[in-house]
């Protein structure tokens, strides 16, 4: 039972400094523009919080390419959109040292063959339910997430978009319950995130003989005979920390735990 | 367990209060305020711009209403030209005023002129009606004389007719002695011819009786033998042509401005005609030791080559050079007759004009009285038979 309210509020409350700035290449104004700076939500996705930033850097540009989608770059590769933030900071900042987090903003070669494209935020909102229902698949073989109304996916969808804590966990938390016949999720859905991509397998939270698996369970299982830190949320979790409870409290918005895996 | 639970949970609340401390507090209110600071800077951006639009606008308005201040300027300087203009139509209606009070004053000048020449045409106009009722009068006066001189006339005119009538009794009376006169000069012609017949016969005789007598005195001189030189007989003595030479002259007188081509004596007075080379032909009467002209007869051409007198010495004959001859009365010392014997077809225009004169025929009678017509009708009536 997801009920540490105030592990999910700081896991919630979670986020990041960046520094947007336009590619200086694409600048046709005489001023360069100003950095801008933004405080964005880790739980949250890109693509749902940089309208100010495009609308910031929009007028700096070129007039026929300022219909083109705006695409983010750190360290001259494309960002993820479809991470959330504070995986793809996990995945690519290696020390605190580096807030902000510079990010240059671009308007032109859209990189179609590194990223997928995407129209609006109903693209992102169809792969954000897509995740959470997968999620639901692995936990209660999908029946709450089917279950649930329409107005209920609306709720949360804009529960993370506004980041409101309480309207989001109002129908979070049904996810996040167990069945009444079983004391824990059926699989337990993550993403260990390791080169360039990311894996999965199906992980029961508990043991054949009934002990509750942890974190280092999961590693062994994953990483057989490999020594390997795992980090969410921007910290390292003790590896005894149990799984089932691990997924209640430290998974994404879209139920997902997102584990880095560092060698 | 419960411990290492609470171990683990408290681990990661740590760690994720840690995080937030670390990733987001720090920030969190520096963004914040930053982005309120960039929310003001674009807030004021804007107000700016807004704020240079409403100011391009209300200079733009400031020029409009420049605009409209340079449109009172423009209407401003329209209406001085307008004045200007107005300005000087008015000094040139002046000067025109002026013009006309002055051609007023001219118009007066010559009215009153006209008046006066009207005045003096009243005047002489008076006068004139005067001198007409005046001349009137001398007209019925002289209608008056008129009328008696008419009468007058008429009475003239009857006793002309009487004078008239009587002069052609007296005229016929005229012709009858003249004819009368005529037969008598006629008889006495005869009587001078035969006077003259005689005359001849005894100077025929006393040719014939000298003649015998030398013809006698030659027999004689034959008879004495003696010898007669060739140079004797050129002496002079010859025996037949014993003649006189003239070695004195009577008379002497210039008769022509030229050669006297020709001379004739009348044969009935001691009148001598002369023809010369300048066209005339004079009559002289020559009496002892002085010679009076008589007359010059006109209308030769050319030069007299040639005169003759009639029998009755009453006509003259001349004949010229330029082919023509002619007769003239000796009395009146007309021309008469021009005969030309060359045809009018003369070629040269010299000739030509002269023979037109020549050929006039029938020169115009002599002007004068029927009296005088008569005479010559009668004068030459006899000469053209």
């Amino acid at each position: 039972m997801a009920n540490d309210r105030e592990i999910l509020r700081e896991v919630w409350e979670g986020k990041l400094p960046i520094s947007f700035q336009l590619d200086p290449d694409e600048v046709v104004e005489l001023q360069q523009p100003d950095q801008f700076y933004l405080m964005v939500p880790r739980l949250s996705y890109f693509p749902l919080v940089t309208d100010k930033v495009r609308k910031h850097f929009l007028r700096y540009v070129a007039n026929d390419k300022q219909d083109r989608e705006m695409w983010l770059e750190y360290d001259g590769q494309p960002i993820k959109w479809h991470y959330p933030i504070g995986v793809l900071f996990d995945l690519l900042i290696t020390s605190d040292d580096q807030l902000p987090w510079n990010i240059t903003v671009h308007f032109d070669k859209f990189p179609e063959n590194q990223i997928y494209r995407f129209n609006n935020k109903e693209t992102v909102e169809s792969y954000f339910m897509a995740c959470l229902k997968e999620a639901d698949v692995l936990k209660h073989r999908g029946q709450i997430a089917s279950n649930m109304q329409k107005k209920d996916h609306n709720q949360l969808w804009l529960g993370l978009q506004n980041d409101k804590f309480e309207q989001f966990w109002a129908v979070n938390r049904k996810l996040m319950e167990v069945s009444s016949e079983q004391e824990h999720f059926k699989y337990i859905p993550f993403r260990c995130y390791i080169d360039d991509g990311y894996r999965q397998k199906l992980i029961k939270p508990v043991a054949e003989d009934g002990r509750r698996k942890t974190l280092q369970d999961l590693i062994n299982e994953m990483f057989p005979g490999r020594n390997v830190n795992i980090k969410t949320h921007g910290m390292i979790p003790p590896l005894e920390t149990p799984l089932q409870w691990m997924s209640e409290h430290l998974s994404y918005p879209d139920n997902f735990l997102h584990l880095c895996v560092q060698m | 367990m419960a411990t290492a639970e609470v171990n683990w949970r408290e681990d990661i609340l740590s760690k994720l209060q840690e995080r937030n401390r670390f990733q987001t507090d720090c920030f969190q209110d520096l963004i914040a305020q930053h982005n309120k600071i960039f929310d003001a800077v674009n807030a004021l951006k804007h107000e700016n711009l807004q704020l240079s639009i409403q100011n391009e606008k209300l200079r733009l308005d400031g020029d409009r209403a420049g605009g409209g201040d340079s449109r009172l300027h423009e209407k401003i300087q329209c209406l001085e030209q307008k004045l200007l203009t107005q300005q000087e139509e008015l000094t040139e209606l002046h000067r025109r005023k002026g013009e006309n009070s002055q051609q007023i004053i001219d118009l007066n000048a010559k009215l009153q002129e006209k008046e006066k020449l009207i005045v003096m045409k009243d005047i002489s106009l008076a006068e004139n009606a005067a001198k007409i009722t005046s001349l009137q009068a001398e007209i019925t006066l002289f209608d008056r004389n008129n009328k008696e001189l008419k009468l007058l006339n008429e009475a003239l005119r009857d006793e002309h007719q009487a004078l008239h009538l009587a002069f052609t009794c007296l005229e016929d009376k005229l012709r009858k002695l003249q004819d009368e006169n005529r037969q008598l000069v006629e008889r006495l012609m005869n009587y001078k011819t035969k006077d003259a017949d005689r005359m001849n016969e005894e100077n025929e005789n006393f040719l014939k009786k000298r003649f015998a007598k030398m013809q006698k005195e030659i027999e004689e001189a034959c008879r004495d033998t003696r010898g007669v030189s060739p140079e004797d007989l050129q002496e002079g003595y010859g025996p037949s042509c014993q003649s006189t030479i003239p070695t004195k002259a009577c008379v002497k007188f210039d008769a022509h401005d030229g050669e006297v081509n020709a001379v004739k004596w009348s044969p009935l007075d001691r009148l001598v005609a002369t023809g010369g080379a300048d066209r005339k032909v004079k009559l002289w009467e020559i009496s002892k030791g002085t010679c009076e002209s008589k007359g010059m007869l006109v209308g030769s051409n050319a030069g007299v080559m040639a005169v003759d007198f009639d029998s009755t010495g009453t006509l003259i004959l001349g004949a010229s050079n330029d082919y023509a001859s002619r007769v003239w009365t000796v009395a009146d010392q007309r021309l008469r007759v021009s005969n030309s014997s060359r045809k009018r077809t003369d070629t040269l225009p010299r000739s030509r004009k002269r023979t037109r004169a020549v050929s006039n025929k029938c020169p115009p009678p002599p002007l004068g009285h029927p009296v005088a017509r008569s005479f010559i009708a009668a004068v030459s009536g006899p000469a053209a038979a």
